[in-house]
C-alpha cells in the first residue's frame, strides 16, 4: 500500500514547538518566541550520520559520542497554537510560512528513505490518508520533493553556525554536557533549551539588537500568559528571564 | 562615613577591599580581581565584569544574561579555595554559594587570569575542575574535599 496524504487544514499540527531554519527564525522574529532546542541522537539512531552533518558531535563524560541537533525553534508549550494560526485554523502567513510548515509532514532531519511513519497522522490530527488523498511517497522516495530539498539545504548551510554555537555553549556552560548525557541515557531522550541571547552573543550577529527588540514583547506576553499555570512553570521561567535579556540587549548601545 | 563589610567575604571593609577596584583602580593580585568581579555581581555593576574580561573573550560575554543572573540570584558567599600567581599568569579556584528560584546553588570554578600592562584580566574558566560531577556526590564530612583543595570537605565546599 502506498502512503497517501493530504492536509485538511485542521490546524492541529500548528501547536507547540516549531523547529525553524535559522533563516526562518530570523525572518519571523517578530512573530515567534525563539529559543535553541537541543536533541541528542545516539549512534544507533537511524539518521545518526545525517544528524552529525546537520548538527554536531559531542563526547560525553562516559566517552560515548552522540550527535546533537540544535534547532532554532518557536518555543511554545505543546497545546499553545502557533501565533500565526487564525481562528479558522488556516495559516495567517501562508504565502511565507516557514520551511518546516511547507515540508510537513516530511522531516529533513531524517533520511529520505525513513519518512513513512511520519505520514501516519498523530493522535487528534485530521490529515486525510484515505484512498482519495494523493500518493506522496513511493518506494521510500518523496514525490514532490522541492520543499524537502530546500529545507534540507538550508539546514546543511547553517550547520557551521550551529557548530560555532555548540562550541561556545560547551566552553562557557560546560555543565550542559551532563544534561546531554542524561538525555542520552533516558529512553525517551529529552530536550534541552538554550536562550537566543547566548546564540546572538556566540555568533556575533550584527542584527542582535533588532532581533532582541522584536523578541522582547513576545517573551513578555508569554511570561504573562504562563504566569499562573504550575504545569508551565518552566516555560514561564524561561519567558520571564529571556524577556529581561531581550529588553537589555535591545537597549544596548 | 560608615564602612561596610565587603561582599566578597574577605573580612575587610568594602572601602579598603573591592571598592577601589570597582572604581577603576588596578587589582593588586589575580585573587583581588576575582573577588572584585564577584562583588560586582553582588552590586549589579556588570560594567566592571565586562571590562575585566581579557580581550580575546570580551566578545563572548553575554552581558544581557549576566545582568539577569545578577538580578535573580541571592549571592551568599564567596570562598577562594586556592590562588596562585606566576609572573603575569594567575589561577584562582573559588566556590560561590547563592540562591536562585528558592534553591541553594553552588558554582565551583578554576579561573585563569592574565596581567596585561599591569592590569589583571579574567581569561578563562573551568567549571567543576577535574571533571567532578556538577552536583557534588555524597562525601563524608571528614573526607578530603572533592574539589581537590586538599582540605577536609567540612572545612571546604561542605561548609
Ligand atoms: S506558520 Fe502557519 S503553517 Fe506554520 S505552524 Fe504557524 S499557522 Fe501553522
Ligand atoms: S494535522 Fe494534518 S490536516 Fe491538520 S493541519 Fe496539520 S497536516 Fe494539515
Ligand atoms: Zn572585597
Ligand atoms: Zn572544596
Amino acid at each position: 500500500m502506498e502512503p497517501r496524504f493530504a492536509c485538511t487544514a485542521c490546524g492541529k499540527c500548528c501547536h507547540g514547538l516549531l523547529p525553524l531554519t535559522l533563516t526562518d527564525a530570523v525572518a519571523h522574529a517578530v512573530r515567534f518566541p525563539l529559543a535553541l532546542v537541543w536533541t541528542v541522537m545516539r549512534s544507533n539512531a537511524k539518521s545518526y550520520d545525517l544528524a552529525t552533518r546537520l548538527g554536531t558531535t559531542v563526547r560525553l563524560p562516559n566517552r560515548k559520542t552522540v550527535a546533537v541537533l540544535i534547532q532554532p525553534s518557536a518555543y511554545l508549550p505543546n497545546h499553545f497554537p502557533c501565533p500565526a494560526l487564525q481562528p479558522d485554523n488556516l495559516c495567517g502567513i501562508h504565502a511565507d510560512k516557514p520551511s518546516r510548515c511547507r515540508t510537513m509532514p516530511f522531516y529533513p532531519y531524517r533520511e529520505e528513505k525513513d519518512q513513512a511513519d511520519l505520514l501516519v497522522p498523530r493522535k487528534g490530527w485530521e490529515c486525510d490518508v484515505s484512498a482519495e488523498a494523493p500518493v506522496v511517497y513511493r518506494n521510500h522516495a518523496i514525490l514532490d520533493r522541492a520543499d524537502f530539498d530546500r529545507e534540507r539545504a538550508e539546514l546543511l548551510e547553517q550547520a557551521p553556525v550551529m557548530r560555532t554555537y555548540a562550541d561556545y555553549v560547551l566552553k562557557y556552560m560546560p555543565w550542559i554536557v551532563n544534561d546531554l548525557a542524561k538525555m542520552a541515557a533516558a529512553p525517551a531522550g529529552g530536550k534541552l533549551v538554550t536562550s537566543l541571547s547566548s546564540f546572538l552573543t556566540a555568533t556575533r550577529r550584527t542584527d542582535a539588537r533588532e532581533l532582541a527588540a522584536a523578541q522582547a514583547p513576545l517573551m513578555q506576553a508569554l511570561a504573562e500568559r504562563t504566569r499562573n499555570d504550575p504545569a508551565l512553570a518552566d516555560f514561564h521561567k524561561n519567558y520571564a528571564g529571556w524577556a529581561k535579556e531581550m529588553e537589555r540587549l535591545a537597549q544596548r548601545p | 562615613m560608615t564602612s561596610s563589610a565587603c561582599p566578597c567575604c574577605s573580612g575587610l571593609s568594602f572601602e579598603t577591599c573591592c571598592g577601589p577596584i570597582l572604581a577603576g583602580a588596578p587589582a593588586a593580585t589575580a585573587e583581588a580581581l576575582m573577588r572584585s568581579r564577584y562583588t560586582a555581581f553582588v552590586r549589579h555593576d556588570l560594567d566592571h565584569v565586562e571590562r575585566t574580561h581579557a580581550p580575546e573573550i570580551r566578545e563572548d560575554f553575554n552581558r544581557a544574561e549576566a545582568e539577569r543572573v545578577a538580578d535573580e540570584c541571592d549571592w551568599q558567599r564567596l570562598d577562594v579555595l586556592r590562588a596562585t600567581e606566576e609572573g603575569d599568569e594567575g589561577t584562582v579556584e573559588f566556590l560561590i554559594q547563592f540562591r536562585r528560584d528558592g534553591q541553594d546553588m553552588r558554582h565551583h570554578e578554576r579561573a585563569s587570569f592574565r596581567r596585561i600592562d599591569g592590569q589583571w584580566f579574567y581569561s578563562a574558566g573551568e567549571v567543576n575542575p577535574k571533571g567532578e560531577p556538577r552536583r557534588v556526590v555524597k562525601v563524608g564530612r571528614n573526607e578530603p574535599c572533592p574539589c581537590g583543595s586538599g582540605k577536609k570537605f567540612k572545612a571546604c565546599c561542605g561548609r
